[in-house]
C-alpha cells in the first residue's frame, strides 16, 4: 500500500481533473472561497497545469504574463478543460482579472470554447469600503452559484463545508509544526508536495491522509541543515526549494499560499457562514495585492527571525514582488538576518551563501 | 525635434511650464498644498478643492523627454529595485528617490501634501506607499474592482447610460471610495467640498472634450490630417491634466479653431501624405521625432493616437445630477477601454475605419509589462479589419534599450512592404 506522503506527493504532481460525483469547478487562487463552492455541490479543483500548456505559443496572451497563468488559459481553452462546469477567478491579481477578460472574449469571438468564467470580486486593500463590497461579491457569488448548480446552498452545507476546510487546515497546520525549531523533518521541496495536494483533492479526504502522513514523518530522524525562508513568486512547483536544498540547507517557510501561508487560522464557526468564509479570505488569506504593507509584510516579520536565512526568489517573470524586495531586505539588515536575491537561479550563488550560512 | 505647425501648440508648452512654476512656488513659499496622482485618478475633485495634481505618467513622460530616464531608472536598480520592474509608473518615483531630484525637469517634485492611485495592477500600491514613505505623506488608495459585463461597443453607451454601462455596485464602490479622498482633502485644505463646484467642473469637462471631438471629426474627414499626431497630443493632455478649468476649455476651443482653420485653408501637415498610421499605446516620450521619421520618404503620416480620440468617448457624461457617480463612472474602466477585451479591440478597430487608417503600430512595452496587455487582440482584430500591424517592442520612457536607428529601418520596411501592396493593388 502506497504511503500517505506518496499518496499526497502524486496528487500534487498529477494535479489531474477528473471526473467526479459532483460538478467540477476550475479555481485559479488560493482566494476562491472552497467552502462556498463546496457547499452549492460543486467539486473545486485548482487550476495549475504543468507540462504542454505551460509552453504553447501565445497567439492570445502576452509574453508579459505569468507562466502559470498563461499555461491556466492554455489549459481552459482545450478540450481537457470540458469535465469543467465552470471557471471561479478571484480579482486577486491584476492578471486573473485579464485572464477572465481574455477567456470572454475568446468565448465572445467564437475562436475557442471554454468553461465559463465567473468573476469573484474580492478586493485585498483593507479599508471599510473594500470591506462591505467583498461581502456583497461574496453574497453575488453565492447567487451565481446557485445558477449554476440549480439549488440553494443551505445553511447546513456551508457549516459542513467549513468544518472540512477546517479540518484540512488543522492538518496542514500539523505538517507545518514539523518544519519548526532548530531541527526540523521535513525538506521545502517535500512540504510543497504534502501542502500543496490539498488544492487538488477532497478537504476531507486530505485532512485524513494528510494527518497520516504527519505521523509517518514524525518517525524520522531530525533534518541538520541552515534553515531557509524562502519569499518571491508564487512557488506552484518546487523548484526553488529544491535548488536551494541541493547545497544541504533545508527549506523551512515560504512566505506564500502554496507552502506555509496555505492554511492560515480556521473559519469562524461562531456567526454567519457567508460572513465568516469572506472574512477568512479577505482578512487571512495572503494575495499580492493585500494592502497596505504593514498588513502585508506582517508574516514576513514574524516568521524572518526564526530562520537562518532568507532567500528573494525573484525570476525573470516577477513585475511585483521586487517592489517588496528593498523593504524587506532592510528589515533583515537591521536584524543581521543573512539574505540572498535571486533571479536566474545560479547554482553557484545559492551554493556559496548555503555555504556562509554552514561557517 | 520636428517643428511645431499649430501656435496653440507653443502656448500649451509655455502655459504647462509656467503652470509648474507657479507651483513650486506655491508649496515652497506659501505651502500650499499639491498632490502627486496616478493619471487615471478622477483629478476633478483635486480641482474642486483648489489642489493642483501632477499626473504620475505626465512627469514621467516630461523625464523621459528631457533623456533623463536612463539615469534615473539605473539609479533606481541601484537601489534594489531590479530591472524587470514596471518603468512607465515608477519613473516619477525615481526621480524623487534615485539620483538627483533636483536634475529632474524644471527643478522637479516639490514635496506633495497627498499621493492618490488606483490599485489597478498589482505593482501600482507599491510604487505609490514607497513614494509616500520617502516623501513623508500621506498616499490614499481607492481600490478597484475588476469589470465583469462589458457591452462591446462601449462608446455608444458611455455618455447617456454610463449608469448602466459601469455595473452599479462598481459605481457604488467608487463613490463610497470618493468620500473617503473627499474627506482626505478637506483634512489637507480645511475646507468643504462643494459638490455644485464639482457639477460646474463635470460640464466644462464635456464642453473641453466637445471641441476634442470636432477635431477627432476633422481629421477623420479631411482629405489629408490637418494636424500632426504629436501635435495632437501635446495640445489635448495639456488641457487634459487641468480639465474642465477655464484655460483647459478656452485652449480646447483654440485649438479646435485653429485646425478649423487650416482644413478651410486645405492645409495638410504633412502635403505629400499618402499612407495613414495609428499609434497604438503609449506615448514614445523619450523620441518623439520617430513620429515624423516616415512622411518625407513614405509620405506616412501619424494622424491618430488614443490621447486625442479617447477624450470624447471616455472624458464626456450628459446627465450630471449625481456628478460623483458621473465620475465615478468616467474613472472604474480606464483600463478596460484602453487596453482590455473587448472594449479596447472593438474601440480601436473602429476609430481605425473612421480615421481611414492605412496600418497600425502597436507599442508592446516589455519595459512596462502590464501595459502591454490587450495587445494581441487589438492586433488579430486590426488585421481581421484589412489593417496591417507591425508591432513595436520599446518601452514608453526608457531610452535604455532603444535603437532609434535600427527601428526606424524596420518601419521603413514595412511601409516599403505596404507601399508595394498598395501599388499593386492599385495597379
Amino acid at each position: 500500500m502506497a504511503s500517505a506522503i506518496s499518496a499526497l506527493s502524486r496528487v500534487y504532481e498529477e494535479r489531474a481533473i477528473q471526473q467526479r460525483d459532483l460538478p467540477l469547478v476550475g479555481v485559479t487562487s488560493n482566494t476562491a472561497p472552497w467552502e462556498l463552492l463546496r457547499a452549492a455541490g460543486l467539486h473545486p479543483i485548482l487550476l495549475s497545469p504543468r507540462g504542454p500548456h505551460a509552453h504553447r505559443p501565445n497567439v492570445y496572451m502576452e509574453d508579459g504574463f505569468a507562466a502559470r497563468i498563461r499555461a491556466i488559459f492554455h489549459f481552459l481553452i482545450s478540450a481537457e478543460s470540458s469535465p469543467l462546469s465552470a471557471v471561479i477567478i478571484p480579482r486577486t491579481s491584476e492578471q486573473e482579472h485579464k485572464l477572465y477578460l481574455y477567456l470572454r472574449e475568446v468565448i465572445r469571438q467564437g475562436t475557442e470554447r471554454a468553461p465559463e468564467p465567473v468573476l469573484y470580486n474580492l478586493l485585498h486593500a483593507r479599508s471599510r469600503e473594500a470591506e462591505v463590497y467583498g461581502l456583497e461579491r461574496t453574497h453575488d457569488l453565492k447567487v451565481t452559484l446557485e445558477r449554476l448548480t440549480g439549488r440553494p446552498v443551505e445553511p447546513q452545507a456551508l457549516s459542513s463545508a467549513i468544518a472540512e476546510g477546517n479540518a484540512a487546515r488543522q492538518a496542514i497546520r500539523e505538517l507545518l509544526r514539523l518544519r519548526e525549531g532548530a531541527h526540523p523533518k521535513l525538506h521545502g521541496s517535500e512540504a510543497l508536495a504534502l501542502i500543496g495536494a490539498w488544492y487538488f483533492m477532497d478537504h476531507s479526504e486530505y485532512a485524513v491522509v494528510a494527518r497520516e502522513a504527519v505521523r509517518e514523518i514524525q518517525k524520522r530522524p531530525p533534518l541538520e541543515g541552515p534553515r531557509i525562508l524562502i519569499k518571491g513568486s508564487p512557488q506552484d512547483v518546487p523548484d526553488s526549494c529544491a535548488a536551494v536544498e541541493a547545497h544541504g540547507a533545508i527549506v523551512v517557510s515560504e512566505d506564500d499560499w502554496w507552502g506555509s501561508r496555505a492554511a492560515g487560522q480556521d473559519i469562524d464557526t461562531t456567526m454567519d457562514p457567508v460572513r465568516a468564509i469572506f472574512e477568512k479570505y479577505y482578512f487571512d488569506t495572503p494575495s499580492l495585492r493585500v494592502f497596505p504593507a504593514a498588513i502585508a509584510d506582517a508574516w514576513f516579520h514574524q516568521n524572518a527571525s526564526q530562520v537562518d536565512g532568507v532567500i528573494f526568489w525573484l525570476p525573470d517573470e516577477d513585475d511585483v514582488i521586487g517592489w517588496d524586495y528593498p523593504r524587506l531586505r532592510a528589515f533583515l539588515d537591521e536584524r543581521a538576518i543573512p539574505h540572498l536575491m535571486v533571479r536566474d537561479g545560479t547554482s553557484d550563488e545559492i551554493g556559496a551563501f548555503v555555504e556562509r550560512l554552514h561557517g | 525635434m520636428a517643428e511645431k505647425q499649430l501656435a496653440c501648440s507653443g502656448r500649451a508648452a509655455a502655459y504647462q511650464k509656467a503652470w509648474f512654476a507657479q507651483l513650486r512656488e506655491d508649496v515652497f513659499e506659501t505651502g500650499k498644498p499639491y498632490a502627486i496622482v496616478q493619471a487615471d485618478m478622477p483629478l476633478e475633485l483635486f480641482h474642486a478643492m483648489d489642489i493642483p495634481v501632477v499626473s504620475n505618467q505626465w512627469w514621467a513622460a516630461m523625464v523621459a523627454a528631457k533623456r533623463l530616464a536612463p539615469y534615473y531608472l539605473d539609479g533606481l536598480n541601484a537601489l534594489g529595485y531590479h530591472d524587470g520592474l514596471c518603468r512607465y509608473c515608477s519613473l516619477s518615483l525615481a526621480s524623487s528617490i534615485a539620483g538627483d531630484p533636483k536634475q529632474a525637469p524644471w527643478g522637479g517634485l516639490p514635496k506633495p501634501a497627498l499621493l492618490s492611485a488606483r490599485l489597478t495592477c498589482d505593482c501600482i500600491q507599491r510604487v505609490f506607499e514607497t513614494w509616500a514613505d520617502k516623501l513623508g505623506a500621506p498616499f490614499v488608495p481607492l481600490d478597484a474592482p475588476a469589470a465583469s459585463e462589458l457591452p462591446p461597443r462601449w462608446w455608444e453607451l458611455s455618455r447617456h447610460r454610463w449608469n448602466e454601462l459601469f455595473e452599479g455596485h462598481r459605481l457604488d464602490f467608487m463613490v463610497a471610495q470618493f468620500h473617503s479622498l473627499i474627506g482626505a482633502l478637506e483634512n489637507i485644505t480645511g475646507r468643504t467640498f462643494d459638490v455644485e463646484r464639482l457639477r460646474a467642473l463635470m460640464e466644462g469637462v464635456n464642453q473641453q472634450e466637445q471641441y476634442f471631438e470636432e477635431v477627432r471629426e476633422m481629421i477623420c474627414l479631411a482629405p489629408k490630417t490637418p494636424i500632426r499626431m504629436h501635435e495632437q497630443v501635446s495640445n489635448v493632455m495639456a488641457a487634459q491634466w487641468l480639465r474642465g478649468s477655464d484655460w483647459a476649455i478656452a485652449h480646447a476651443r483654440s485649438f479646435r479653431d485653429e485646425v478649423k482653420e487650416r482644413v478651410g485653408s486645405g492645409i495638410a501637415a504633412c502635403p505629400s501624405e499618402r499612407l495613414r498610421l495609428m499609434w497604438v499605446g503609449a506615448g514614445l516620450w523619450h523620441d518623439t521625432d520617430f513620429y515624423t521619421a516616415f512622411e518625407e520618404r513614405y509620405g506616412a503620416v501619424f494622424v491618430w493616437s488614443m490621447y486625442l480620440a479617447f477624450g470624447p468617448d471616455g472624458y464626456i457624461r450628459y446627465g450630471l445630477d449625481d456628478p460623483l457617480r458621473a465620475l465615478a463612472s468616467r474613472t472604474v474602466s480606464f483600463n478596460e477601454q484602453l487596453h482590455n477585451p473587448p472594449w479596447a479591440n472593438e474601440w480601436i478597430v473602429d476609430q481605425a475605419k473612421k480615421h481611414r487608417i492605412d496600418a497600425a503600430l502597436v507599442l508592446e512595452p516589455l519595459g512596462s509589462r502590464p501595459s502591454a496587455t490587450g495587445n494581441l487582440f487589438i492586433e488579430r482584430a486590426l488585421e481581421a479589419a484589412g489593417v496591417p500591424v507591425l508591432p513595436i517592442v520599446a518601452d514608453m520612457v526608457d531610452a535604455r534599450g532603444w535603437n532609434g536607428v535600427e527601428m526606424r529601418l524596420k518601419v521603413s520596411q514595412f511601409l516599403e512592404a505596404l507601399s508595394s501592396t498598395a501599388g499593386r493593388d492599385r495597379a
